[in-house]
């Protein structure tokens, strides 16, 4: 048996009770794995824990636990970073808690909020310098304008009011909120200078976000927000620029913007 | 490779419960540590408030980068972008050291995000040997790597622990960090003398000494586990005397808590106690 061969069989059999220990161990061998098996899922319940603080409040101690072995067994981590193995814990929640979508979406929020904790560090720019740096743009120029997004900040529609969901969570004994929205809007999370944040704002951020972050251009985003219509008319081509032009400023309000392209 | 110089010194893992404490206000007194320990893989990112405290601490403190995850001893080699991110760390801290754990941890697929042990043959020396020579070469320095806890050993081992390190040592260049609590942990869990590790060693590479806390064996569970989530344990002090006393040169000693970390005053009091063992140990008979 080659070492690869070797640190292979170990490390199945760390991941999968059932596998067979390797060849020619015996007792001993037997109760040190057992240790390494408890490690491994301890390490990773553990960085879950860490991670989705608030999903782990939302669903108790066993709900979260479940979630975890299903995640430890469906997502094995394979990154040498141990917050990797959360990677997709909105992805397991969805399928465990079928009936319960906010927990998939507040599972989400947290990945995002933990991705954009390490990212790099930015300056926002700031409506006045916006302002200056389009002062002379004709038709052309504003069509062509690409928006450089503070790195790893993102945006999703939602169903749920994760705003309640998020504050009634972070104080001990808040009652539940109502979570079901009236109808679905977009989850902007970015960060405030060192601090993860978000907002929940209208629907169509979220097409229009995921346009600009693509590298695409402004005309690109005002063809997103009039959507499917093959045949727009006049108007609508012109509420569509406006509403581009509102969700601009309310980014570059945000400080979600970091520069033109 | 370089030549690390002996560093004499007390210092402390840094952890973020203990953030605040060391970025004590100008006008404070200062944590009364030599230099300060951080996990590598905490601060392989690109920017945030992690990474800001990180390079405030090193304004006032001398730093060294201690990973879990390079995984030395895997057969399929070192991932390269763990390399890429450690170095840009290097770059950014200028740490005193670098250090690693002689284990594994990951195989091509899956990562177990746990310092599983070597099994102790020649192809397991050439291929840890192997990939110490690659990390130094990307680092450009000469690393510290440290002797792990085991709970288990294996039926083909050719060498013993301290016959592989000795061996890994003189064809790498490397350093040795060692890990007190691990060798009583091993020598506990699989029967040999933590003084023939010690005196099987050599010595004159060692530049670091971690302590930590265990969790002892149980009527229904043999084995000790490393855990960092307690005090040192009394034999595991008595072991750092004796080390002290047979090393040739000056070393960094720290004390590592990563479970149920205590209010930074009880650390500060552990290695007070390191202290006061290295000077009775270092006192002419």
């Amino acid at each position: 048996m080659t070492l690869a061969e070797r640190q292979e069989a170990f490390l199945n059999a760390i991941l999968d009770d059932a596998a067979p220990l390797p060849k020619g161990w015996g007792n001993s061998q037997a109760a040190g794995m057992a240790v390494y098996r408890a490690n491994y899922r301890h390490a990773v319940i553990s960085a879950l824990a860490e991670t989705y603080e608030r999903t782990a409040l939302y669903l108790g101690e066993a709900g979260f636990r479940q979630a975890s072995i299903n995640q430890a067994i469906a997502h094995p981590p394979s990154g040498w970073t141990i917050d990797a193995a959360g990677e997709g814990f909105d992805g397991t929640c969805a399928k465990l808690f079928a009936k319960n979508p906010e927990v998939a979406e507040l599972a989400w929020l947290e990945w995002s909020m933990l991705e954009l904790a390490t990212a790099p560090d930015t300056a926002p720019m700031s409506a006045q310098d916006f302002g200056a740096a389009v002062a002379d743009f004709g038709d052309e120029e504003w069509g062509a304008l690409g928006l450089t997004l503070q790195p790893r900040a993102t945006a999703r529609l939602v169903d749920h009011d994760l705003t309640a969901l998020w504050q009634a969570l972070g104080q001990e004994g808040a009652e539940r909120p109502e979570l079901q929205l009236p109808e679905p809007q977009t989850c902007l999370v970015w960060r405030e200078g060192e601090r993860p944040t978000f907002i929940l704002v209208e629907a169509d951020h979220a097409a229009a976000f995921a346009t600009m972050q693509s590298g695409a251009t402004y005309t690109d985003m005002i063809g997103a927000l009039i959507g499917d219509n093959a045949e727009p008319t006049p108007e609508e081509i012109q509420n569509a620029a406006m509403r581009a032009g509102a969700i601009l400023g309310r980014w570059l309000q945000e400080g979600v913007v970091v520069g033109l392209t | 490779m370089s030549v690390i110089e002996p560093f004499g010194g007390f210092g402390l893992g840094l952890r973020r419960t203990h953030y605040d404490d060391f970025l004590s206000a100008p006008d404070q007194p200062r944590v009364p540590v030599d230099f300060v320990e951080v996990i590598s893989e905490n601060y392989m990112i690109d920017g945030g408030r992690q990474m800001r405290i990180l390079e405030e601490v090193r304004e006032q403190f001398p730093i060294i980068i201690h990973g879990v995850s390079m995984s030395i001893g895997s057969a399929g080699g070192l991932d390269a972008d763990y390399l890429t991110k450690l170095k840009r760390l290097e770059e950014r801290i200028d740490p005193l050291w670098v250090s690693d754990h002689l284990c594994w941890t990951r195989n091509s697929a899956h990562n177990s995000h746990d310092l599983l042990p070597m099994p102790l043959t020649e192809e397991g020396l050439s291929a840890v040997c192997a990939n110490i020579d690659r990390a130094q070469d990307a680092l450009g320095r000469a690393m510290l790597f440290e002797n792990p806890s085991s709970y288990l050993t294996f039926p083909e081992d050719e060498l013993s622990e301290w016959e592989f390190l000795t061996e890994m040592t003189r064809r790498t260049g490397c350093y040795l960090l060692l890990d007190v609590n691990n060798i009583y942990v091993s020598a506990a869990n699989h029967g040999f003398s933590a003084m023939d590790y010690l005196k099987g060693l050599p010595l004159d590479r060692v530049r670091q000494i971690h302590l930590a806390g265990h969790d002892p064996a149980t009527p229904k569970r043999d084995i000790i586990i490393d855990t960092h989530d307690r005090a040192v344990a009394d034999g595991v002090w008595d072991l750092y005397a004796k080390a002290i006393a047979m090393l040739p040169q000056p070393v960094a000693t720290m004390i590592e808590r990563d479970d149920h970390i205590p209010p930074l005053p009880e650390l500060l009091s552990e290695l007070d106690r390191a202290r006061g063992i290295a000077d009775a140990a270092l006192v002419p008979a």
